[in-house]
């Protein structure tokens, strides 16, 4: 992937195509409850991402021999929709999608209480419906938003975002082009809160200080991620709230 | 005003108060749901959302989903089925149940008002019959999550009298978020009217009130036509 | 369910071994078990490697076909990656389509391979935008204790060094071998009650929340990393275990390839 392609510019007078600066998120926004039927749900657009998360239970576990007498057992499917990229995708779960869905898992497991619903499932998946680079961490993000909203007991959220190498820079939260031709990519996944790291990929080729920079800008922009997700779950009840009381 | 929360926010350094949905980490209390902070008597966070957990002493509304000879298999709208064991019927009958015949009794898809005696270890759920509750005799079942039952209910129940009243319908609230109502069809509608209104407006206050006008507004309505 | 409380207790025991400096076979927080590699073992492949470490046993096997280049890559060679646990290496593997363990396994092997550059892909051009060689790395679990990851890095990069063309099977003429321009070498690490070990057997995989595979070049770059298991991981403790992948990526560079 990294190597024969032609050679583009990527960093013109300090800039990046786009017009980020090297530490620059793209534009974030968030949609909690997209969806009815769901338990929880959450629409996520990272630039000109667009991922759709849903999670569903605790709920029985099928096939029962693979039920946790202990806990929950989480699933997670990431899938690309066909039209997603720019040469059609062939539906259905490759090998990419496979490593993709089981990182992503790992990468929440660490929040997630799953003793509190011994035997069971808690289905998370999904959707990339546009892809721009950085689908996984986008995903990351809308789920760990979608598994507060289906009320899952959790630690924290997770916060996701991939830093990379281009033009000899480290760049914050690569896009398509610059994933392309870049020099090295790596995703990142964060419990902002106490600064633990959930998710770690790297591919391409990074000098050890190189690696140690862009995890610390990781870091960082985690924390901004964070602060949009909490904020987006928030929001939606910004009304003024009440409970109830009383017993059934 | 309460504080809605996500899970991992700070609450408190009060540990020793630390309630449901939430957890203590290095002596301070974090929300381990996404929800309203309720510091009425300990911390709590009462979750927006989520699955019901059935726990003893729980009165809940199940159906009949499978029979598994001696058992009654019940949906309890949980992600865990409950078990409601032949001797229910057998002890308060002089006639035998024999293997096959469990279905005279208590038939697939049928509900039942039943109490959660016992939940063990991996969640094995035991239910008992409440006699007291017939749920043959006509009326409908209305499900809501779980988690908005206490404001079905209301404070001290006052939005489960106001119901009562404004309705003129029998209201009966399980725990696990389904809700007998009976009485007469045109009431019924209001009744579920206005306890879907309720579940869908959960959060917001002064809600007791706001349903209230709702339903006068529903009556003049039908009045006028 | 009995085989589920043997493995807590076992988990236990090697937690709490560790959290008294030690591990079950004795070896320190920093040390390989013992590691043997033997080169061209497979007279049928165009590279072959076994690699054993302790009792964890891999075979890879490379071959090379002549195929068609990707269009977007007329002039360079294809590298396919893929890992086979068969039901023979472990009571866990099951016969059928490859898992998220097996698919995981590949596609870092490969990615240390791609990311060091250390297959000239343009080298690999019999016929620009027709023709070109695809190299199959075939990674072969036979026993599985444990890391399976950097046996089977170390088995691949071994059976590619000696390559032998197979110009004369497909009637082509060109050169016989294929000079590798780097080594990528991965170096698992895990971390148990906050402590640091390399090369995780069996026991301690399980027992572990976090693992971190760390693949270095012969210059010290990195290239290819990848975080697994439920756990998560400190600054620190990545920045140590990214310290012990380049140091022991280096041992194991010297000794063995």
């Amino acid at each position: 992937m990294k190597e024969g392609k032609e050679e583009i510019e990527l960093i013109k007078e300090g800039k990046r195509l786009d017009g980020r600066g090297f530490d620059e998120l793209r534009p974030i926004k968030i949609e909690v409850g997209v969806l009815k039927r769901a338990d929880g749900s959450c629409y996520f657009e990272l630039g000109d991402n667009k991922v759709i998360a849903a999670v569903y239970g605790p709920r029985e576990m099928h096939p029962r021999h693979a039920q946790d007498a202990k806990m929950a057992v989480v699933k997670f499917r990431y899938n690309m929709a066909p039209f997603s990229v720019d040469d059609r995708k062939r539906p259905g779960p490759d090998r990419r999608s496979v490593e993709i869905s089981k990182v992503s898992r790992e990468a929440l497991d660490p929040v997630i209480m799953r003793e509190y619903y011994p035997k069971t499932a808690i289905d998370v998946y999904v959707e990339i419906l546009q892809s721009d680079a950085g689908t996984r961490t986008a995903g990351i993000n809308a789920a760990s938003i979608a598994l507060a909203d289906a009320g899952i007991p959790m630690k924290d959220l997770v916060s996701s975002v991939a830093v990379g190498k281009i033009d000899g820079e480290i760049v914050l939260d690569l896009n398509a082009i610059e994933d392309n031709h870049g020099e090295a990519d790596m995703p990142v996944a964060m419990v902002a809160r106490t600064n633990t790291i959930t998710l770690l990929q790297m591919d391409g080729r990074l000098e050890r200080e190189e690696f140690e920079r862009g995890l610390k800008l990781a870091m960082g922009a985690c924390h901004q991620i964070y602060e949009l997700q909490r904020a987006a779950l928030i929001d939606r009840y910004s009304e003024s709230v009440d409970v109830g009381e009383g017993e059934a | 005003m309460y504080k809605v929360v996500v899970p991992g926010d700070f609450i408190s350094e009060a540990a020793s108060r630390a309630g449901e949905g939430t957890y203590v980490e290095d002596g301070k209390v974090y929300a381990m749901r996404y929800g309203i902070v309720d510091e009425r008597g300990g911390i709590k966070v009462v979750p927006l959302s989520g699955k019901y957990v059935p726990a003893e002493g729980d009165v809940v509304i199940g159906r009949i989903a499978e029979i598994s000879f001696p058992f009654w298999i019940v949906d309890i709208a949980s992600p865990y089925e409950a078990r409601l064991h032949m001797s229910e019927f057998a002890d308060t009958r002089d006639e035998k149940i024999e293997f096959g015949s469990m279905s005279r009794f208590l038939d697939l898809d049928e509900l039942i008002v039943a109490k959660v005696t016992n939940v063990d270890v991996v969640m094995r759920v035991d239910l008992a019959l409440k006699e007291d509750f017939n749920l043959r005799s006509g009326g409908r079942l209305i499900e809501i999550p779980h988690t908005k039952v206490p404001r079905v209910i209301g404070r001290s129940g006052s939005m489960v009298k106001m119901l009562k009243e404004k309705c003129n319908c029998f209201i009966f609230i399980a725990k696990n978020g389904r809700i007998w109502v009976r009485g007469r069809e045109d009431n019924m509608n209001l009744a579920t009217e206005a306890i879907l209104k309720i579940a869908s407006e959960s959060h917001t206050s002064g809600l007791t009130d706001r349903v209230a006008d709702f339903l006068d507004s529903l009556k003049r309505e039908k009045g006028r036509r | 369910m009995g085989l589920e409380i043997v493995d807590d207790i076992r988990k236990d025991y090697v937690r709490d071994l560790i959290e008294s400096g030690k591990r079950v076979d004795g070896r320190g927080f920093r040390e390989y078990r013992e590691i043997n590699v033997e080169k061209d073992v497979i007279k049928r492949a165009e590279g072959s490697a076994r690699v054993r470490i302790g009792n964890t046993d891999v075979l890879v096997g490379v071959k090379l076909e002549p195929g068609a280049p990707f269009p977007d890559a007329p002039g360079e060679g294809v590298i396919i990656t893929n890992a086979e646990f068969v039901p023979l290496a472990s009571p866990e593997f099951e016969s059928g389509p490859p898992d998220e363990n097996s698919v995981q396994l590949a596609r870092v092997v490969d990615r240390g391979i791609r990311g060091s550059e250390a297959i000239d892909l343009a080298k690999l051009c019999i016929e620009e935008g027709e023709k070109v060689w695809m190299v199959f790395i075939d990674i072969h679990i036979l026993d599985n204790d444990g890391n399976l990851v950097d046996a089977a890095a170390l088995g691949a990069i071994a059976s590619l060094l000696n390559i032998r063309i197979p110009n004369e099977r497909y009637g082509l003429t060109g050169e016989d071998t294929l000079p590798m321009r780097d080594t990528p070498v991965a170096v698992t690490t895990v971390e148990i009650e906050g402590n640091i070990l390399v090369d995780p057997d069996f026991n301690e995989e399980n027992a572990a929340a976090s693992r971190l595979t760390v693949i270095s070049n012969a210059d010290g770059t990195l290239s290819g990393m990848q975080k697994s298991g439920s756990g998560g991981l400190k600054e620190e403790e990545i920045a140590e275990m990214v310290e012990i992948g380049i140091e022991k990526g280096g041992e194991i560079r010297e000794k063995f390839l």
